[in-house]
C-alpha cells in the first residue's frame, strides 16, 4: 500500500481556511492516544524493536535510526534519563515542525511519552526556538492539557509505573542549538556551544545523564507505527517510500513556487514531483532547489529526477543529503550569486565561534563573495572559495559540529553546479584544478531579469 | 553574531537602588522553574527572558543579580547572556520589529520590505526611533518560509507581508506594548502548567 492518505496531516486540513488547532478533546476524538495505550501494553524493548524494524530515520536532517538512537540508552538505570525534543527549527527553509506544532501539538506529545516509555526517562525537554513564541504558547497549554488528563505527571502515565514530567525551554535565537549538543549546553545554561562527541548524548548527555534526542517530526510519527502493533506497524510503515527510507516524510516547499506550505507524501518521491504537489513554478521555468535547508546543498537544473530520499539526493544529486526536506525553489530569473551570498552570511552569522575554520573561514567567504556581488569578482575568487570549503567541517575533520559542513556543502555544490555563473562575474577565472566533478549545467538562463 | 566578545574591562555598570529582579520575579521564578531542572544554572536562559519580558532589555546590574539569585559569578551569567541574540544587552524600542533575512524570504522580497520600513522609520537596522517606539532588526530565517516574507513584532509573527499595508499598520499600535498580544492566542495563556 503506498502512500495514498495523509498520516502526520491527517487532522490538518489541506485548505489553509479549514485548518483548525486540535488541542486535547478533539485530538481524542480524532483517534488520538491509541498509540500510547498500545505501547503501555509493550515491554521497552517491544518498542525499540518496533521502531527499529519500522526503519523510521530521524526527521531532522542526519536520518539516523530512530530505534537504533533509543537502543544506545542504557538499559539498567542508574540515574535519571532524560528526553530533548529538538524544536529548535531554524534551519532556513525548514518549517515543518511549526507547521505540526501549530495544528497537532498532541500527536508529538503522545510520540514523547512512547519515546520516554522505550528509554525510560523521567523528564522530557521541549527545547523550542525564541522565535516561536506562538508555538511555545500553544505546547504549553498543550501539555497542561496532557496533564490534566493523566498523561504526564506524578500518577505515571496514565496510571502504570513510568512517571514523566514534560516541560518546555524556550531557546533565545541561536542556530546553532539545533545541534543536539549545543542544545544541551543551552538546556543547562550555557552558551549553545557544541561539545566534543564522545561521550554521546545516550551517554552523557543533559546534566551528564542518558539523554535522547529527537526531532519533532520523528517523535509525531512513532505513535502511528506503535498503534498499528509490532507486525503491522513495521510493514504498514515500510509500504511507503523507498527500501532504505521508508515512510511519509514532510516536504517544506517555498520559494518561487504557487502554493508554498508543508507537503506530506512518501519518502523517495522526484523533485518534479514535489514542485507539482507545491502548484508549480512561479514567474519563471525552474532553475535550481535548495534540498532539505540550506545546509545540504542545491539541486541543478537538470535534476528535477533526483528522488527525495536520504540516499538518491546523496549519491547521484551531489548534495550532503536530505536533510529536513525543506526545499527551496529557484526560477530561471535567479541569481545564483546573490542566492549564496545570502547563504554564506547565515552561516557567518551564526557561527558559534569555538572552531577557528568556521568562524574564520565563513567569515572570509562572506567578504569574498560580497566582493562578487558588488562587481569586485577577481580571477582567483572562486579557486579561495573552494579552497576555503574544503578545509572546514567534520569531514576533513577540523571543526566539532557540522555548521561548517553545511557552509561548505552550500558553497561547493552552488558553485560547481553554476559555475559559468559566477565565472562570469570573477573574469579570467581558470577551472580550478581541486574543483569538485562539474555539475552536469547544461542550459544556461539569461541573467539581469532579477525578479526580486 | 554570537561570537563576538566586547572589551568590558573598562565598562562601568550603572547602579540603581531598586533591584531589577524584585521579590516577586524571584518567587515566580523558583515556583516555576526551581522544580523542572536539576542544577539551578539551568534556570538561566528562563530568568533572562523573564528580566527581558519585564523590562524589554538586560541591565547589567540584573545580570549580576542574577548571578547571586542562582548561585553563579556574573561573568558567568554574562558569558550566556552575550551568546543568544534575542537578549538584549542594551535598551531597545517598544516594538521590535524583526525582518527575516534568509533565502526563502529574500527570494519573495524581503529585501523590499526592508528597504521600506527604513524609509519609513527612518532608521538603519539596529537602530531605534527617536521616539523609542520602534527598533528595526534583520534576523536569520523565522521559519516562516512558506509564507514569506515575515516579520515579528515583538511576540508576533506576521506573514506573507505587503511592505505598504504592514508600513501603515505599525502606525495603528498601541503606545504600551503589553496591551499588544498575538490574535490567534485564543486560550488562557497564563495559567502555568505545573
Amino acid at each position: 500500500m503506498p502512500f495514498t492518505e495523509p498520516v502526520l496531516l491527517k487532522r490538518i486540513n489541506a485548505d489553509p481556511a479549514k485548518r483548525k488547532l486540535h488541542f486535547y478533546d478533539d485530538y481524542v476524538a480524532t483517534g488520538g492516544y491509541k498509540g500510547l495505550e498500545a505501547a503501555l501494553q509493550m515491554a521497552p524493548a517491544d518498542i525499540i524493536k518496533t521502531t527499529i524494524d519500522s526503519g523510521l530515520r530521524g526527521r531532522g536532517g542526519a536520518g539516523f535510526s530512530a530505534g537504533q538512537k533509543w537502543s544506545f540508552i542504557p538499559k539498567e538505570k542508574r540515574g535519571p534519563h532524560y528526553l530533548c525534543v529538538n524544536a529548535d527549527e531554524s534551519e532556513p527553509g525548514t518549517f515543518k515542525d511549526r507547521y505540526l506544532i501549530d495544528y497537532d501539538p498532541h500527536q508529538m506529545l503522545e510520540g514523547i511519552a512512547i519515546a520516554c516509555i522505550a528509554t525510560q526517562c523521567d523528564i522530557a525537554y521541549i527545547f523550542i526556538r525564541g522565535e516561536y513564541h506562538r508555538q511555545a504558547k500553544v505546547l504549553e497549554h498543550a501539555i497542561k492539557e496532557a496533564y490534566e488528563h493523566g498523561i504526564f505527571g506524578p500518577q505515571g502515565i496514565k496510571g502504570s509505573a513510568t512517571k514523566l514530567e514534560c516541560y518546555v525551554h524556550k531557546g533565545a535565537g541561536a542556530y546553532i542549538c539545533g545541534e543536539e549538543t549545543g542544545l544541551l549546553e543551552a538546556l543547562e545554561g550555557k552558551r549553545g556551544w557544541p561539545r566534543n562527541k564522545p561521550p554521546f548524548p545516550a551517554i552523557a548527555g543533559a546534566f551528564a545523564k542518558p539523554t535522547v534526542i529527537n526531532n519533532v517530526e520523528t517523535l509525531a510519527a512513532v505513535p502511528h507505527i506503535i498503534e498499528r502493533g509490532p507486525i503491522e506497524g513495521p510493514r504498514w510503515f515500510k509500504s511507503m517510500g523507498t527500501p532504505s527510507s521508508p515512510g511519509p516524510k514532510l516536504y517544506g516547499m517555498s520559494g518561487h513556487v504557487n502554493s508554498p506550505g508543508v507537503y506530506e507524501d512518501e519518502l523517495g518521491i522526484t523533485l518534479e514531483h514535489a514542485i507539482k504537489l507545491a502548484g508549480g513554478m512561479k514567474g519563471g521555468a525552474y532553475k535550481a532547489s535548495i534540498c532539505g535547508g540550506i545546509s545540504m546543498g542545491v539541486l541543478g537544473t537538470n535534476q528535477l529526477d533526483i528522488k527525495l530520499d536520504f540516499d538518491d539526493v546523496r549519491f547521484r544529486g551531489g548534495c550532503l543529503g536530505l536533510g529536513t526536506a525543506g526545499m527551496i525553489v529557484m526560477n530561471e530569473h535567479t541569481d545564483m550569486v546573490l542566492a549564496l551570498r545570502n547563504c554564506v552570511r547565515f552561516y557567518a552569522h551564526e557561527s558559534c565561534g569555538q572552531c577557528t575554520p568556521c568562524r574564520e573561514g565563513s567569515a572570509w567567504m562572506r567578504k569574498i563573495l560580497d566582493r562578487i556581488v558588488d562587481g569586485g569578482g577577481r580571477a582567483q575568487d572562486l579557486e579561495m572559495l573552494l579552497e576555503l570549503e574544503k578545509t572546514m567541517g567534520i569531514m576533513p575533520g577540523t571543526t566539532i559540529c557540522g555548521l561548517a559542513d553545511g557552509t561548505a556543502w552550500a558553497t561547493r555544490t552552488f558553485i560547481n553546479k553554476f559555475y559559468d555563473e559566477f565565472a562570469a562575474k570573477c573574469p579570467e577565472t581558470p577551472v580550478p584544478q581541486f574543483s569538485l566533478k562539474r555539475g552536469s549545467l547544461n542550459v544556461l538562463q539569461p541573467m539581469g531579469s532579477n525578479t526580486r | 553574531m554570537a561570537w563576538i566578545v566586547e572589551n568590558r574591562r573598562t565598562q562601568v555598570v550603572e547602579k540603581r537602588e531598586t533591584p531589577y529582579l524584585t521579590a516577586d520575579m524571584k518567587i515566580d521564578l523558583a515556583n516555576r522553574y526551581f522544580p523542572r531542572y536539576p542544577t539551578k544554572r539551568a534556570v538561566l536562559l528562563p530568568a533572562l527572558h523573564a528580566v527581558q519580558h519585564q523590562y524589554g532589555w538586560i541591565p547589567t546590574q540584573a545580570m549580576e543579580e542574577l548571578g547571586e539569585f542562582l548561585g553563579l559569578q556574573p561573568a558567568e551569567v554574562m558569558d550566556t547572556a552575550t551568546f543568544y541574540e534575542e537578549y538584549w544587552l542594551k535598551p531597545k524600542g517598544k516594538y521590535l520589529v524583526a525582518v527575516c533575512r534568509s533565502l526563502a524570504c529574500e527570494l519573495c522580497g524581503s529585501t523590499e520590505l526592508t528597504k521600506h520600513l527604513k524609509k519609513k522609520l527612518n532608521i538603519e537596522p539596529a537602530e531605534t526611533t527617536a521616539d523609542g517606539k520602534f527598533t528595526l532588526v534583520e534576523y536569520e530565517c523565522l521559519g516562516s518560509c512558506g509564507t514569506a516574507p515575515a516579520a515579528l513584532c515583538n511576540d508576533v509573527l506576521h506573514e506573507n507581508i505587503n511592505p505598504e499595508s504592514f508600513g501603515h499598520w505599525l502606525d495603528t499600535l498601541p503606545e504600551d506594548p503589553h496591551e499588544y498580544h498575538d490574535s490567534s492566542v485564543t486560550w488562557d495563556e497564563t495559567a502555568s502548567a505545573h
